[in-house]
């Protein structure tokens, strides 16, 4: 994974997002005494939407934030291009404190830097789809040919190819998403903001999207905020996912970590529905080598099947299958670990 | 047993006394078997008492209002009996009189039946919707509560000897009223009675006499400019009331302004002028088969052949019957009022939906612009401008202006959040956000305030011909104080054919851009 501290892109530190008249009071407050987000809407009329939400996503990774509606995860990603400006804490792009920036560096880091997905498309019903795609480009008034240049080839990177002149009311939702995921790309951002933009297409679009995405994505390398209410879908784009809840993080991890390890009562909810096969590695449900052999007698390396501790539970299943032998985990040509079929069961129960 | 013991329960919590029957009527309609013509004989006897006493303040108010209306018919009987004895010398007042106490007699005694049954009627169904209410909130009133019988006697004693003493007595006129004042002013008697009834019965009292305020008049002084010169109402002149105090200090004012400050007038009506007779030159200067053949070349492009034949017929119409430079010179002024609605409206509209104040501040002014009856806007236009057709110009601007506002504003307000964020999170600055996404999204509802303008530009301008705007309305004006009926009616026509040639073509000009 990505050392997050060494060289990330976004990053938040300490944000606090009250909405309310009395903002700064209640902030006081919450941080004085710890009221919960009712308490806080009882005393001061006033919403916590982001409590203390420190997050870092490291370049080109895809940084999921999961949460119901509600939790704060809408809000949270708005502050990253000061849609919303925080209650406290601050944000950094690429190390510049974003709070800092006077109205036009914002405009130019929100066009030059920055390309956000929406839920709802947010398409211009009168501009065309190539008008729309070279929205960002427009308003920091390149000239018609070159935009217009860099909007075909984009909507031909998310395979829109000849509909750049058509309007996006003639497109179904799928469509229109890719123009709104054409539109983000258009300007070459180094960022991402995605919100939920998978969520209002039917299931079967919403995975023909996830997966063209990753591959643009392996291929571009953009560093990516993925907002999404769907742990499934969490869990397939997510290098890292952060859980939120009442605006706070619940846990951040690997998809692995929260799956196996899930941090309170609330994750594990969650995660009781996931399946574990392709997200439990051998490494986490293998007996080390000394501990099995204090037990028992370590059968012939050769009449074993082999796997390597990165390989999934999925693989060794395969391998375990129709064999009276334990999996031999090897690493660097030496055994390091034995995963019999009881250690296989429990791996899928998640209580490895 | 128990089960239907359960189900009337709640009613008779709710009904307390005579619970029986309410349940019974309750569940009756509730299962939609109620007699299409039960009578609640409590409230057929008891009327507003029962209401009262129930605690339902709607049935209170129908049965006391149903009650009150008999009892001032039966009054207006006694009066005209009475009357008719007292004139009885008088053989044709006697009739008049005793026809008056007869219709009142046959209203009083078939409104108290009527009313009677009809709050019967309504009674019961009114009332299991008090109990609906109680349901959800128990502090709504239930039972029967004889405190509230204060209420019904508070009411009464308020309200039931005025009526009734107002009914019997014929009001005094207005004039006696103010004799009367003047009389008590010098300190003569006054009987209570006559104080009493110029009190209480007929136009509202004046309450303050205001001493009649100094003439102002602007005369030429030595010099030749204009000076101020008030002039002390004679001796002993009766003061004025608040009305015509007001509309004196009203009239004051603006002849101050307009004697004063005429030269900022009279350069307003020069570039009125000027505007209206650039616009003129172009629909009457220009000979009328180039201008027929151009307004129907237009009418093509912007909306299509079918709306270009009723254009055409409507031309011609009015060419044959000798409307043509009239409706030019009227289609002048439209255009001259739409373009000033649309120069000013448009961004005072934008300002109305960017911002909560402005829209505070603005609304009530458009309320009242578009609520005062259009002849009003003459009164002022010709104070300022004296009269011909740049007043008549800017009263309609005046009419007309609203709309534009308005549905600019409206179109703004609705351009949704979703995209506007979405072009702020590109980087769109203010100007952006309004050129590329506000006001392209705003468009079909400018268009239709751009319609509404026209239209009403048209009905203002016809009016505005009372002020010497000429046109169209001039015809009709002349055709009015002349009693020229066939002379009036073509040039109604003639103007509804205008006004629905615009409409059309605006219309569909809009329709063809989507």
């Amino acid at each position: 994974m990505t050392d997050a501290a060494g060289n990330s892109v976004v990053e938040t530190r300490n944000v606090w997002k009250i909405f309310g008249e009395r903002a700064d009071a209640a902030l006081e407050a919450v941080r004085r005494d710890g009221l919960t987000k009712d308490e806080v809407l009882e005393k001061f009329d006033a919403v916590v939407g982001v409590r203390d939400v420190s997050i870092s996503a490291g370049e080109g990774e895809i940084f999921c934030i999961m949460g119901l509606s509600g939790s704060g995860k809408s809000t949270l990603v708005r502050h990253v291009n000061r849609l919303i400006e925080p209650t406290a804490g601050e944000i950094r792009i690429n190390g510049v404190n974003v709070g800092e920036l006077d109205a036009e560096e914002l405009r130019a880091m929100r066009a030059d830097k920055i390309g956000m997905v929406f839920q709802n498309m947010a398409l211009l019903p009168h501009r065309s789809v190539r008008d729309n795609v070279a929205f960002a480009l427009e308003l920091r008034n390149v000239d018609a040919f070159t935009r217009n240049g860099v909007a075909d080839r984009v909507i031909e990177l998310v395979s829109l190819t000849g509909y750049g002149d058509r309007y996006p009311t003639e497109l179904s939702g799928g469509m229109q998403q890719r123009v709104g995921l054409a539109r983000a790309l258009a300007a070459d951002p180094d960022i991402l903001l995605m919100d939920e933009p998978f969520s209002a297409l039917d299931p079967l679009i919403r995975r023909g999207l996830q997966d063209e995405f990753l591959e643009l994505s392996a291929s571009m390398k953009k560093t990516t905020l993925f907002i999404t209410h769907d742990l499934d879908e969490a869990i397939r784009m997510g290098s890292r996912i952060a859980i939120m809840k009442d605006g706070e993080i619940v846990q951040t991890g690997t998809p692995e970590e929260i799956v196996t390890c899930p941090a309170d009562d609330y994750v594990s909810d969650f995660v009781a529905g996931i399946s574990k096969l392709r997200l439990v590695y051998a490494h986490t449900v293998m007996e080390p080598v000394e501990k099995y052999s204090a037990n028992a007698e370590l059968p012939a390396l050769d009449a074993c099947p082999h796997a390597h501790p990165d390989d999934n539970l999925d693989t060794l299943i395969g391998l375990a299958v129709n064999q009276e032998h334990p999996v031999i985990i090897m690493s660097d040509g030496k055994p390091v670990g034995v995963v019999t079929k009881d250690d296989l069961l429990r791996g899928i129960q998640g209580e490895s | 047993m128990s089960a239907d013991d359960d189900i009337r329960g709640p009613f008779l919590e709710f009904a307390g006394p005579n619970g029986g029957y309410y349940a019974d009527v309750f569940l009756k309609i509730q299962k939609a078997t109620l007699a299409r013509w039960h009578l609640n004989p409590a409230a057929l006897i008891g009327s507003f008492v029962w209401a009262a006493l129930r605690g339902n303040w709607i049935l209170f108010t129908i049965a006391f209002v149903i009650d009150l209306v008999v009892a001032v018919n039966a009054a207006l009987v006694y009066k005209f009996a009475k009357a008719a004895v007292d004139n009885s010398e008088k053989a044709f007042l006697v009739e008049r009189y005793e026809g008056w106490t007869q219709s009142h007699t046959v209203a009083a005694i078939v409104l108290f039946i009527l009313g009677r049954l009809f709050f019967a009627w309504l009674a019961d169904r009114l009332y299991v919707g008090q109990y609906s209410r109680w349901r959800i909130d128990r502090s709504v009133n239930s039972g029967v509560a004889a405190s509230r019988l204060v209420i019904v006697a508070l009411v009464s004693v308020l309200i039931i000897p005025a009526m009734l003493y107002r009914s019997t007595q014929f009001s005094p006129d207005a004039r006696s009223c103010i004799k009367q004042d003047r009389a008590i002013d010098r300190g003569e008697e006054v009987g209570f009675k006559d104080r009493f009834d110029c009190f209480v019965i007929g136009e509202f009292p004046t309450l303050f006499w205001i001493d009649r305020p100094d003439e102002i008049t602007y005369p030429r002084g030595d010099d030749g400019s204009r000076i101020v010169k008030r002039t002390p109402p004679r001796e002993g002149s009766p003061p004025v009331n608040l009305n015509t105090f007001v509309a004196q200090k009203i009239d004051d004012s603006v002849g101050y302004v307009t004697v004063f400050y005429a030269f900022l007038f009279d350069e307003i009506t020069r570039l009125l002028r000027n505007m209206l007779t650039a616009i003129t030159s172009v629909f009457v200067g220009t000979p009328w088969p180039v201008t027929m053949g151009v307004l129907l070349f237009a009418a093509y492009r912007m909306a299509g052949i079918r709306t270009t034949i009723f254009v055409g017929a409507s031309l011609i119409y009015l060419a044959l019957f000798g409307f043509w430079q009239t409706a030019m010179d009227t289609l002048s002024l439209v255009t001259a009022a739409t373009i000033i609605c649309v120069v000013a409206g448009l961004p005072l509209g934008i300002w109305v939906g960017k911002s909560v104040r402005a829209r505070y501040i603005v609304t009530p002014i458009l309320d009242v612009m578009q609520t005062i009856p259009s002849f009003v806007y003459l009164l002022p236009a010709i104070a300022f401008f004296s009269i011909g057709k740049p007043p008549g110009i800017l009263a309609t601007v005046i009419f007309a202006m609203p709309p534009m506002v308005r549905l600019t504003a409206l179109g703004i307000r609705q351009v949704s959040e979703d995209t506007k964020e979405a072009a702020l999170a590109f980087g769109a600055n203010p100007r952006q956000l309004l050129l590329k996404v506000e006001l392209p999204l705003a468009l079909p509802s400018i268009m239709a305030g751009i319609n509404q303008v026209v239209m009403m530009s048209l009905s203002m301008v016809v009016i505005a011909a009372l002020i010497g705007a000429g046109g169209m309305g001039y015809i009709v004006t002349e055709a009015l104080e002349n009693t020229e009926t066939g002379r009036g009616i073509l040039a109604g026509i003639g103007i509804a054919l205008l006004a629905m040639m615009i409409d059309r073509v605006v219309q569909r000009a809009t329709l063809h851009r989507r």
